[in-house]
């Protein structure tokens, strides 16, 4: 669904080529230059890691003096971000004490408005529900609300329907209720949570803000993961986040996702990358020029319009709703980190392996993200009214950040041990070849003290234990940090290079839907 | 109530502060840690501080209970991988290595260190008393092995060794109640109806015979022709009439590492490794059919003569899952040696005696003595 009126569009917007999704959408240089930048990061990372093993063959001591680099590399950087979570942590948990009532109190907000837009796949109506029931606990005024329901016709009509039942069970507490259903099979459209959200936004522009007249600069969305529960300050803390803003039409803001909704309910494995992903992301809170938009995030709707809303044909629309407005924006554009948690699931299945199987494919649809690498690298070759300097910065460092999130912890884990293993007669002699294993170990281990921070954190965000749970459990989830470095392979690494293969190859992922399970919150 | 939150998002600043300070961290530890691992120390011994190099040994045992000493002081056992140890910043020279424990045969060697090299040595420990497991001809319904003598049954049968398993001697015609051993009966076919040794050796013979007349490329000649041989793995155990050698047959850049120099003079290697190691690698460069050969930095020979302690060899065989350890049967009892001659060979005596055979088979050493058959064992319980 294309707009065919693109005056309202920025001008970089305009361009035929700005929603560009995959290389085969694309002809002659153009598609070329796009196919290459697909190739680069699966490529890059193979080369690395095939590299180090060549290098482990034939030039044993250089690989050795790397490994031993990385390895100290890897304490530092693990010293440095646990600086961040911490300190985030501290902010967090003073944001989540302030009365934002209060604090927003000294500004004229009253005529803003939240469009939150919940596309949802088959998930169950009690998740539905329970989204709904936290947008009525939230100390905003609901009449100030504009809810959408996003269900998918490929669901199936059960699923559908729920939105009604929502709608008939809730539309009446909120100042607009909206359900739109996104019909199946739209050519140009990747099936998922981009297609769904980009459908709801146009029925809701039609059917609400067009036919309501508010004004676009008084509307403020919130594109949320159904499973997504907010916390009661959570439009208060954003209100006076776009208020205080620097460019608050220029600017995304971003909460902090918690992955706590089922905590109690989830495995081990399932915690530590839930809370694993949460601290990545308070990380990114205090670096608010290195990140961009993940999972549920708010944005102006004026911002939305002017790009004609996010791409319908991409895998991570949530990150590549950010690219698309810095592009469109000429570089003019923002994450505002706000420090204020929102709920979420943990992703779980019935069985161990099932929560095993799921965790890697919802893994290997986040570093499918490594598309939006391609997508910028591209836009920022087109649009030179991005300063250069901006340009290269964000390209280096979104590239090194999507290489070492595949080939780090294969590198310190694996390949570490390497040169011991492949090294020549001449390396197996030396001293060298001796220390190395009991230096990189020693290494690790210290690095793994960043766990202790980890762990520490994790307790405190954890949501009260349920009565059926023993307190013994309290324990399980401090040692279940100890799983660290395998989850960074099996769910990290591992995933990510699938994913950039695949990317490399052309083999193009689709978007996986998340299975969601009963909050039980 | 505060109108603004009252902590604000980590500045750029200290950020980039923070940054900097790891990035020093970073340029100071790199090469602190590179030269430490390269074996690299800093030596506080005299007034002003100096760099020295350091190298190490490597040791590995057959027995996890053993002490290890390094010029006389002793080496903690390691945590992890029990029968490994890795001894740290030696400095370059001669250091002599004790492996020992009670009841156990002392192994001793002194052994080169260069600096920035690890040196590798393997111990083995043989029971000083042997220790025997009797293979009897019948066994009881109790499965107790019941040995059948002509004499006496209060006359011990094994005087030279402490037994394990349950047995019982009787002299009377065989009861329909005993069933024969099925592993007596596998080790009587070992044996055969000649001797072990000379049955060994003729079939040797007969196949060397062959290989010779099929030109086979294993069937070597060296300034005595060797009469035969038997292989482990890469290793060969080849016999010049009384002598007997081992030749590494595999790769050269596999070769282990004592059979091997680095390249030097003659008298420093005599000096490091013993006189005689300096002569086989003087004879060794003039012969044609045992050369040696050059891998990289070092010299290594291609057969090393074992030590028969001037006797005759009567059977010889590697010792079970081993090419590094021979088993050799001399005229006054049964031997295990080393091949590795680096300072010398050590030799440990398993059992003692003129008038038994023996056979080694891939996992057991038998002996047959008097007309009765034991396994000989190696290892004695280590928590003991």
């Amino acid at each position: 669904m294309e707009e065919q009126d693109k005056s309202h569009l920025l001008p970089y917007a305009k361009r035929s080529d700005f929603k560009v999704g995959r290389a085969t959408e694309l002809t002659g240089t153009d598609r070329r230059l796009y196919r290459t930048l697909e190739i680069i990061p699966g490529a890059l990372s193979w080369t690395i890691l095939i590299g180090m093993i060549l290098a482990s063959m034939y030039a044993p001591f250089f690989a050795a003096y790397f490994i031993i680099a990385f390895s100290i590399y890897w304490v530092l950087k693990t010293l440095f971000l646990s600086y961040h979570v911490r300190y985030n942590w501290k902010r967090l948990k003073h944001h989540m004490k302030l009365d934002w009532q209060i604090l927003v109190r000294r500004f004229d907000y009253e005529h803003f408005y939240h469009l939150t837009i919940f596309p949802y796949y088959n998930e169950p109506i009690e998740v539905l529900e329970e989204a709904m029931k936290g947008l009525l606990s939230a100390k905003y005024d609901p009449k100030k609300m504009i809810v959408v329901l996003a269900a998918e016709e490929r669901g199936g009509a059960d699923a559908v329907n729920q939105a009604y039942v929502m709608q008939e069970k809730y539309a009446q507490h909120f100042g607009h209720f909206v359900v739109s259903v996104h019909p199946a099979d739209i050519q140009g459209e990747l099936a998922g949570k981009g297609s769904n959200t980009h459908h709801a936004l146009h029925q809701v522009h039609r059917d609400v803000i067009e036919a309501h007249n508010i004004p676009h600069k008084d509307i403020i969305t919130s594109i949320f993961d159904v499973d997504t529960v907010i916390y009661p300050d959570y439009f208060n803390c954003l209100m006076w986040h776009f208020l205080t803003a620097e460019n608050p039409y220029k600017s995304a803001f971003q909460p902090v996702p918690l992955f706590n909704n089922n905590l109690w309910e989830a495995p081990a494995l399932s915690r530590v990358m839930a809370m694993s992903s949460t601290f990545w992301q308070m990380i990114m809170q205090e670096r608010p020029e290195k990140s961009a938009t993940f999972s549920s995030h708010s944005v102006s709707y004026q911002a939305l319009y002017e790009i004609g809303y996010g791409q319908a044909n991409v895998v991570s629309e949530d990150s590549r709703i950010y690219w698309n407005l810095l592009i469109a924006n000429d570089g003019k554009f923002d994450v505002v980190p706000i420090s204020y948690p929102i709920s979420m699931d943990a992703t779980i299945a019935p069985t161990m392996w099932g929560t095993i199987k799921n965790i890697y494919k919802q893994h290997r649809r986040w570093t499918y993200g490594v598309e939006n690498w391609c997508y910028i690298t591209y836009h920022f070759i087109k649009n030179k009214n991005i300063p250069l300097k901006k340009r290269l910065a964000i390209g280096a460092l979104q590239g090194e950040g999507y290489s070492s999130l595949v080939t780090n912890p294969i590198l310190l884990f694996i390949l570490g041990w390497a040169p011991i293993f492949l090294g020549t007669r001449e390396f197996h002699e030396t001293v060298l070849s001796y220390e190395l294993p009991i230096m990189v170990r020693n290494l690790l281990i210290l690095a793994m003290g960043g766990l202790v921070v980890s762990a520490i954190i994790s307790l405190s965000l954890t949501p009260p234990r349920p009565e059926k749970h023993p307190r013994f459990r309290y324990i399980v989830m401090v040692f279940q940090w100890i799983m660290v470095p395998i989850t960074m392979i099996v769910f990290s690494a591992l995933p990510g290079l699938d994913a950039q293969t695949r990317l490399m190859l052309g083999r193009y992922m689709g978007f996986w839907v998340t299975p969601k399970r009963v909050n039980v919150k | 109530m505060p109108l603004e939150p009252e902590i604000q998002s980590l500045s750029y600043k200290k950020r980039r502060s923070f940054f900097f300070v790891l990035l020093l961290i970073f340029i100071i530890a790199l090469p602190s840690f590179i030269f430490y691992s390269s074996g690299y120390r800093l030596n506080f011994d005299n007034e002003e501080t100096t760099i020295v190099t350091t190298g190490g040994i490597y040791i590995t045992t057959d027995n996890l209970e053993v002490d290890v000493y390094m010029d006389e002081e002793r080496v903690e056992r390691p945590r992890l991988f029990r029968s490994a140890y890795y001894i740290q910043n030696l400095e370059s020279g001669l250091h002599r290595v004790v492996v020992q424990r009670p009841g156990l045969h002392t192994w001793v060697k002194v052994l080169p260190v260069d600096a920035n090299i690890v040196t590798e040595a393997a111990a083995f420990n043989m029971p000083e008393l042997p220790h025997i497991r009797p293979i009897a001809e019948y066994l009881n319904q109790g499965g107790q092995g019941v040995f059948v003598v002509k004499g006496s049954t209060s006359t011990p049968l094994f005087t030279k060794a402490t037994t394990t398993g349950d047995f019982i001697v009787v002299n009377r015609a065989t009861p329909a109640t005993l069933r024969v051993n099925s592993e007596h009966e596998y080790v009587v076919d070992l044996f055969g109806s000649t001797t072990a040794t000379s049955t060994s050796i003729i079939n040797r013979l007969e196949e060397e015979i062959d290989r010779l007349t099929t030109t086979s490329p294993v069937a070597t000649t060296s300034t005595t022709t060797p009469l035969a041989y038997i292989e482990q793995g890469e290793m060969r155990l080849v016999e010049y009439g009384d002598e007997l050698a081992a030749r590494w047959i595999g790769s050269g850049p596999s070769t282990p590492h004592y059979f091997c120099s680095p390249q030097a003079a003659s008298s420093t290697v005599a000096l490091r490794l013993g006189l005689h190691f300096a002569q086989q690698i003087e004879e060794q460069s003039l012969s044609t059919t045992t050369p040696l050969h050059i891998e990289g930095d070092r010299v290594c020979r291609t057969e090393i003569r074992l030590d028969r302690k001037w006797q005759k060899i009567k059977y010889y065989e590697f010792f079970p899952r081993s090419s590094d350890l021979v088993v050799l049967q001399l005229e006054d009892g049964l031997y295990v040696t080393e091949i590795d001659d680096r300072a010398w060979q050590n030799t440990q005596l398993i059992y003692p005696g003129d008038s038994f055979r023996t056979y080694v088979t891939d996992t057991n050493i038998y002996i047959e003595e008097n007309g009765h058959y034991f396994e000989l064992l190696t290892k004695i319980d280590e928590d003991n």
